[in-house]
């Protein structure tokens, strides 16, 4: 067995320095004003996800118009930012349907051809959710929807 | 007992939507942090580490051009790095075990999965003040120590010595 020197050391915590001793977990009241920030942000979330709704439906007709590594990259990315997001933005729907798309176009090798019937059929499923300000995550349609979106994913990457 | 001097933190979020980075920064305003810096992109990023040597670093992983994975591999080994030890958050919608693997094998301290939350948040930010990870260096890894929890009974080679893929074939 090859053996490397290996140097181990811990540099001062100039963070902890900064910080002052804090009460040495969670800071609750920061935590709280943190929250109410939030609550105050929401209003603007359906509009943010409106942009990035706006931005895979560019990428998309991108990629339909030039397929090659730069337009997938930039598809694959919009789709990951709202899988990402759409959650913290309160549309849970549209986060699994993003992360299906991202999904499909992360695994599926850089030589094969994206689908576009299957990349429309991903955008459209998030453009109606969207539309209809579907927030929950009990509506059977829109969840029927989704396990088949999953499914010819499923069907379409390697084994 | 009073809450941590976060108004003495520079904090540099980097992230190529700017939803998110309102986001995060709506959150890092409330904890109390003044001193926020923002990029767009990974040189963006770059530019300001060696400006403004922040205290720590928020960043997501997929961005254009460099991606988060480049940026923290160049702010631990590249001689130009301000702050090789400046902690290193991850925010991002990568979620599988792998991905943790590959964020944590490039030097990050901690990984925050996409919902962000505020809880998450604090969490992560309590964790590298309160709990520093040393730091390593290797023929083949400068970062944190990437053992959560030491194994007294580990008995097997010296896992640090080399990447995994390099102890396996060895």
């Amino acid at each position: 067995m090859k053996r490397e020197p290996i140097e181990l050391f811990m540099p001062p915590n100039m963070l902890k320095a900064k910080a002052g001793s804090g009460p040495g977990g969670l800071d609750m009241a920061a935590v709280k004003r943190a929250e109410q920030a939030m609550e105050t942000l929401k209003s603007e979330f359906a509009d943010w996800l409106a942009d990035d709704v706006g931005v895979l439906v560019a990428a998309r007709t991108r990629y339909g118009q030039q397929p090659d590594a730069a337009t997938r990259a930039s598809l694959l990315r919009a789709a990951h930012d709202i899988k990402g997001q759409a959650a913290t933005f309160n549309y849970p729907l549209i986060a699994r349907v993003a992360g299906s798309l991202s999904r499909m176009i992360g695994d599926l090798p850089e030589s094969a051809t994206l689908p576009l019937s299957l990349i429309d059929a991903h955008v459209n499923a998030i453009l109606v959710i969207h539309k209809q300000a579907m927030q929950d995550t009990g509506d059977k349609i829109a969840l029927a929807l989704c396990t088949e979106l999953d499914a010819r994913v499923d069907e379409l990457l390697p084994k | 007992m009073s809450g941590y001097r976060f108004d003495r933190f520079k904090v540099l979020v980097v992230d190529d939507n700017i939803h998110m980075r309102k986001l995060v920064t709506t959150i890092l305003q409330a904890f109390g942090v003044i001193q926020i810096y923002e990029a767009e992109n990974g040189d963006r990023a770059w530019a300001i580490l060696r400006e403004a040597n922040p205290d720590v670093v928020v960043m997501d992983w997929m961005m254009e051009g460099m991606s988060g994975i480049e940026l923290t591999r160049m702010i631990r080994t590249n001689p130009q790095s301000p702050n090789p030890f400046v902690p290193v958050i991850m925010l991002t919608g990568h979620t599988l075990i792998e991905d943790v693997a590959e964020a944590r094998d490039a030097g990050i301290n901690e990984f925050i999965a996409k919902p962000v939350s505020v809880k998450t948040m604090m969490q992560r930010l309590v964790a590298v003040i309160e709990h520093p990870r040393p730091y390593v260096r290797t023929g083949a890894y400068f970062g944190p120590c990437r053992r959560r929890r030491g194994d007294a009974d580990y008995r097997g080679p010296e896992r640090r010595s080399a990447s995994a893929t390099q102890q396996a074939a060895e």
